[in-house]
Order: structure tokens, then sequence, then C-alpha cells
């Protein structure tokens, strides 16, 4: 109770007052719509809606799971010479500074139209906080630990799985946090261009200058983000409660 | 003999025929291209207008602009105009640059199609499925059998690498650049389905014309003067243009000005009549996109 | 250059504190000892040639993921001993320093002197010749440190490792060693390399022993000779 009521007030304050300024006429309801007729749209809609929030998570879940086994693959290749760091690392930014919207029509030559160009921009938008972070956390391990391991002869695998890994999770779980939204967006983004799921309903409903429909859609991707940043909270909660920091005192 | 009455109105007038002229923003929905010549080749200082015109984009809102003042002017569609009313956005239509509508599907000339029902038995189709033609297409032809995806805004390159794949055009311009790439073409125009609105229609509010009747008038005038312009002589205006919009050569610009002319030189330049209206107004009512028919009149001036 | 001119020999079972201002190459040496830093000149030579070795840091240093069991069996771990086998020893281990309870708790949930012990606990379950203690108690409040002091000579007397033993404190020192070396300031050569004359068993009623004071005061000598 005391962690769901404190951001609902806002959201319910801010609902009804935006309620009251379209209904007296201070917005036009044609560029912001009352949040009645969002939730309307939201109901007219549901199954279209439903239909294409489904394919919009599942891109956006497979984007996601991607850019965290490859980009933690990644970081931990980086993270094992300095050579190889800074020969490559400057290539991980490129994932960072690239504009999808640039991109995308290059993935719809290489992957179609369909599910696979989404999932692809989904994780092309989403992997490097994965690499920056996890890239952190593996360089930053305790070096009198270290020195403790090289003492009793633990080969550098070891070392990775037993000391380094474990002691990069909490920043690891902090980049997942990051790149969940991301993923989202990503999807969306490549649906725009291969034409399906919300980012599909986004596009068609604000060239029929439906704002209702655009906003519901924005709605449902907002709570798809949401619910993929509680996930990576959950993780976190459950792996880090015993001894990290950021998890005890709640 | 002059009183004082006669002299303060005699210096009113003159401090307002001093005044700067009226600043005013023209909205584009694209970039600059032949179908906007004519209002870059408009004579505005002459009718007392210091007009700024802001290039648009894929999906620049120009009737959102409009409706929330961000633009005193803009180039919208017919049809976007008409769901913009019935949205409870005063728009209304001056000026028709484009009497027949451009906008087509062009497919593969190899692929020996007879009319636009034929493209939607097999293949891919990429079209903008929000507008009212692609769903008067779905609902006469069904899009069962072809595949349909995000029209992708005057790329053709999908297009040339697929025999199969047909996209949504402007007849006098994607076709003729996937001629130049050695693709033949047949162009089937969306009017052949009875679809026809008026095409980049100059707009404004209805505020505007209510608190500035003479602005619009004006504006109307230099228009036409400018369409007139461009159309017997649009050499210097396509190559301002061309400046402005690089991705475009400057060959390109001379062949689409020309093959825009028969869309646009039909009767009175850029003038408008209730029936057409009417009748567009009634394909939105069918489609469902609006909930009720509205009256004509409201949606245009001839000024 | 951290050291430079070092010639010091040390003898199996002894309990050697090595003392000296900030810099003089104390951890260094502890470093090159354990193999863990290289000698650029010289040599560290040991007989027999390969033993083992333990390390104690200033902080304890454990695994905040791992159980105290399981932090004090890591060594084991690492080496390849089976579950059941090494999860016993260290059990043991974690008798001798008083820890036999905690031993499912997580080291957030310790305080810094069981910290400690765990630490300790964890050095010694491989049951090493050789035991290097970098200013291990450094961070420790005084009682604590007083009580592991004693727990530490006992373990070391009933084992009879060698210990060799970093520390800033004269007290600490002598209460501690049998042997103790003063490092000079730069380059680490020895000042004073004195045997300890106080009796072999050491408890808390020492600390009030006129002769501690005395040995001190030897030490104290030998480091503020700059």
């Amino acid at each position: 109770m005391k962690k769901v009521v404190p951001p609902l007030i806002p959201f319910i304050l801010i609902t009804l007052a935006l309620e009251w300024m379209v209904r007296g006429g201070f917005v036009p309801s044609y560029l912001v719509p009352a949040p009645s007729a969002v939730l309307r749209a939201l109901f007219d809609s549901r199954d279209e809606l439903a239909a294409a929030m489904a394919k919009t998570s599942s891109a956006a879940l497979i984007g996601f799971a991607l850019s965290t086994l490859i980009g933690v693959a990644i970081a931990v290749l980086l993270s094992s010479s300095r050579g190889i760091q800074r020969a490559f690392y400057p290539y991980a930014v490129f994932f960072q500074t690239v504009p999808i919207i640039a991109i995308a029509p290059l993935l719809v030559i290489w992957f179609g139209y369909g599910m696979k160009t989404v999932i692809a921009s989904a994780f092309i938008v989403s992997i490097f906080p994965v690499i920056a972070n996890t890239l952190t956390g593996l360089l930053s391990t305790d070096p009198a630990l270290r020195d403790l391991f090289r003492l009793y002869g633990a080969s550098p695998a070891v070392t990775l799985v037993k000391l380094r890994f474990p002691a990069a999770l909490p920043q690891i779980l902090t980049g997942l946090r990051v790149a969940s939204g991301l993923a989202v967006i990503g999807a969306i983004v490549g649906e725009f261009i291969g034409g399906q799921g919300l980012g599909s309903v986004v596009d068609i409903a604000r060239t029929q200058q439906r704002v209702d429909k655009v906003f519901a859609a924005v709605l449902l991707a907002s709570v798809l983000g949401l619910a993929l940043f509680g996930l990576i909270n959950l993780i976190s909660a459950v792996t880090l409660r015993r001894w990290h920091a950021s998890e005890q005192g709640s | 003999m002059m009183n004082r009455r006669t002299f303060l109105s005699a210096s009113a007038a003159l401090l307002t025929a001093c005044a700067k002229p009226a600043k005013i923003r023209l909205a584009l929905n694209w970039k600059p291209d032949p179908q906007f010549g004519g209002f870059y080749a408009a004579p505005y200082d002459k009718h007392g207008l210091d007009v700024e015109i802001l290039p648009g984009g894929a999906g620049t809102p120009t009737v959102q602009m409009i409706g929330a003042g961000s633009a005193e002017f803009g180039i919208v569609s017919a049809d976007e105009l008409v769901v913009a009313r019935a949205r409870g956005n005063d728009v209304v239509a001056l000026f028709a640059v484009f009497q027949n509508c451009p906008q087509g599907i062009m497919a593969h000339a190899s692929r020996h199609l007879d009319s636009i029902g034929d493209v939607l038995k097999e293949g891919t189709l990429a079209i903008q499925r929000g507008l009212p033609y692609a769903r008067i297409l779905e609902k006469k032809y069904g899009f069962d059998h072809v595949k349909v995806v995000p029209s992708p805004g005057g790329d053709i390159s999908a297009f040339l690498r697929d025999e199969k794949f047909a996209q949504q055009c402007f007849v006098m311009s994607e076709p003729l650049q996937a001629r130049h790439a050695g693709v033949d073409v047949k162009v089937f125009p969306v009017a052949d389905i009875g679809y026809n609105p008026y095409t980049t229609v100059l707009a404004t509010s209805g505020a505007q014309l209510k608190s500035n009747p003479d602005r619009a008038k004006s504006m109307t005038a230099a228009v036409r003067e400018g369409w007139r312009a461009y159309l017997d002589d649009p050499k210097p205006t396509n190559s301002h243009m061309h400046d402005l919009n690089p991705s475009m050569d400057a060959a390109a610009f001379a062949e689409v000005a020309e093959a825009q002319k028969p869309y646009i030189q039909t009767g009175e330049l850029g003038a408008m009549t209730a029936e057409r209206w009417t009748t567009l107004i009634g394909q939105l009512a069918e489609l469902g996109d609006i909930p009720q028919a509205m009256p004509s009149q409201d949606c245009f001036r001839n000024l | 250059m951290v050291i430079d001119g070092l010639d010091l020999s040390i003898d199996a079972g002894e309990f050697l504190a090595v003392l000296g201002p900030s810099g003089c190459g104390k951890s260094t040496l502890l470093r090159m000892i354990a193999r863990l830093s290289v000698t650029n000149t010289g040599r560290i030579v040991t007989d027999p040639e390969h033993f083992q070795t333990a390390f104690v840091f200033q902080d304890a240093h454990l695994l905040p993921w791992r159980t105290v069991l399981d932090n004090a069996a890591l060594p084991l771990e690492l080496m390849g001993i089976e579950r059941d086998e090494r999860h016993a020893r260290a059990r043991a281990m974690l008798t001798q320093v008083g820890l036999a309870d905690a031993e499912s708790r997580y080291p957030a949930q310790l305080s810094g002197g069981m910290r400690m012990r765990v630490s300790l606990a964890r050095a010694l379950v491989t049951e090493p010749r050789l035991l290097l203690m970098d200013e291990p108690f450094a961070a420790l409040d005084e009682i604590t440190r007083f009580h592991l002091e004693v727990q530490l000579r006992d373990l070391w007397q009933r084992r009879g490792m060698t210990v060799i033993f970093v520390t800033h404190s004269i007290s600490e020192a002598a209460f501690l060693a049998n042997r103790a070396v003063v490092l000079a300031r730069r380059g680490g050569r020895i000042r004073l390399d004195r045997h300890i004359e106080l009796p072999p068993q050491r408890t808390n009623d020492l600390r009030s022993d006129p002769r501690l004071g005395y040995e001190m005061k030897l030490l104290m000598g030998a480091m503020e000779e700059e």
C-alpha cells in the first residue's frame, strides 16, 4: 500500500484536471483528448489494442532478452583485456548514438516487414546500457578480492563466475532497468516502419486524426514499459535482497 | 478646409499604411518540391504580406498546427480537412492546387496488371493504411491476398528490389524516379475508384478568417498569382526550392513540374465547388471517418 | 623503487611483526612474499619452495552475496574440495573463532569485528604454513582489537604456523609478536630487529605489565629516529 498510493495521487489529480480542461473547452479536444475519451477508445478498440499489445510485448521482450544476453557477453569479452576494450568499445558506443529512425528502413531491407525488424529495432536501441553498465560492474571488482582469488590459484574463468560477475550484479541490473524501457521504445519505432503492433496503431490512428486512440495506444505502451521495469525491480529485490545496500532498509 | 476629425483620421490612415506587413507562417506538409511551386513563387510583398514558409516532412501535422495557431496558413488535403472539422478543428480551405488528386498506386509494369484491384491480388502493398482511400480500397477489394505494409514515404528502394512490391505514390513523382532507375511502372490513380479529393490545399482557421478577412483574401490572391507565374516558368522557383531541398536534383524538379500540370490546370486556378466537397463528405461519412455529414459550404471559401 | 637493500631472514613458526612509517614498503613486502607482486631485483627464497599461504587484509573483504559459511569455505572451494568436506572444515574454523552460530548469516548482518573473524577463519581454513596479515585490525575499535589479538595469538600457538604481521601499532606489535623489525622510512632498510622479551602466554593482563611498556619504548625509539 505504501508503495502504490503515493504515485497514484498525482496521476489521479492530473487526470481530473485534464478532463476538466478539455470538457470546459480550455484545451481543444483534437489536440489533447479528454481522459474519458481515451478510456472510451481503449474500450471500443479493445480487441485490436489487445492484439497489438501482444505483438509489441513479445517483440520488446525478445529484443530485451537478446540485448541482455548479447550485451552481457560483449561486456565480459571487453572486460577481459585492455587492448580488446580499447579496440572495440567505441563500436559499442555506436549503438548509443545511432538514430534508430534513420536505421529502421535499413532494418526492413535486411529483415523484411514484420516481427524480425521490430525485434532488431528493440535490440539495437536497448543494448548499449547493458554493455556499458555490465562493463563498469565487471571492471570495478575489489582488487583485494581479485588478489585473494589469485592467491588460491583461481583461473580467470573461475574468477569471472564466482567473483566478478556476482559483484557486478547490482550494476548489471541498473543497466537492465534502463534497457527495459528502451526496448519498448525501440519496438514501437520499429513498428512505425515495419507495420504491426502498437506502433502501427499509433501511426494509423494519427493519420485518421484519432488522438484518443493514439493516446490509448501510447498509454498501453507505457504500461508495457512499466511492467518490464517492475520485472527487473522484482528480480533485483530477490537476488540482491540479502546483501546489497540498495535493496535493504525498505 | 481640414478640421480636427479629418486630420485625425487622415493621420490614422497614414499610420496604418506605413505599418509593417503582417507576419504570416505558411506550413507545408512535405519538403519543398514542385507541388508547392506556386507558394514559393507568390509575390507576397506586393499584397502587403510577410510570409515565412515552413517546410515540412513525413507526418507534419499541418491541420493541427492551423488549429493550434502555430501557423496562420497551412497546406492540407481536402479529406483531412473534413475529418479535422468533424473533430472540432475549424479549418477552412481557400485554394486547391491539385484539382484532381494525384495520389495513386504504382506497380511494376512487368506484372501486366489491368486495374487497381489486380494490385491487391498478391505480393506486397505499401500504403498509409489510415488514409481514407486505403480504406475504400480495403472495403471494395479486401486485403486478404496482399501483404499490407507501411508506406516508405518517397523511398522507392524496396519497390525497385521486389517485383511484387507495389506502393502508394504521387503520380508525377515516384513513378518518374522508378523510370529513371530503369524500372518501367504502371500507375493506377486513386481517382479510378471514384475517390478524388482536392489535394495540396491552402487552408486557414475559421478564427483567422473572422479576425482578418482581408489578409486571407490577399493571401489567396498572392498564391493565385504565384501559381500562374510558376506554371508559366518554373525555372527560377525550382532553383530556389532545389537549394532548400537538395535531395531532389534540378532535372527532377523540371520533370515533375511539367508532369504535374494536367492535375492543376483544369478550370479556374485554385477554385473549388460545393459539389466536390459534398461528394467527399458523403464518402467519408460512409467510411465512418466522420460521424455524420456536414454542410460543404463550411469547408471552403472561394476568395 | 619501493624496497631497496632489505635483507631479512625468517624462521618457521615465528610471529614476526613488521613496523614502519607509511610508505616504507611493508605492504609491498607482504605482497611480494605472497607472490602477488614481482621483485625486480632480489629474490624471495623459501624452504620448501611451495606451501600453503594465506592473506588477511585490512578490511575483511568478504563476498557479500555468500553466507558466512560459504565465505569461510571459499579457499577450499577454489582448490576444488567438494561441498560437504569444505563446509565441515569451515564450520570447525568458525567455531575456533567463536562464530559457530553465525554460519547462515550474511556479511551485511555482521559487525566489523565479526567480519574480521570470518576473514580470519577463511585464512586459516586451508591450514596454511604461512599467514600474512596486513594491518588486519586497524579498522576496529580497541576492545574488539584486544580480543582478536588474544585470539590470534592463541590460534598461532596451537597451529605452529609462521605469521608475518604488518602493523602501524607499536602496542599491537609488542603484544603479538615474538620478533619485531622496524623498517626505515625510505627503501625498507631495517632500523631495528628485536626479539620481544615477553612470556609466551599473552593475555589481556599483559597490557598493564611494565615489560610490555619497555618493549614498546624500544620500538618507538627505532620508529622515531628519523
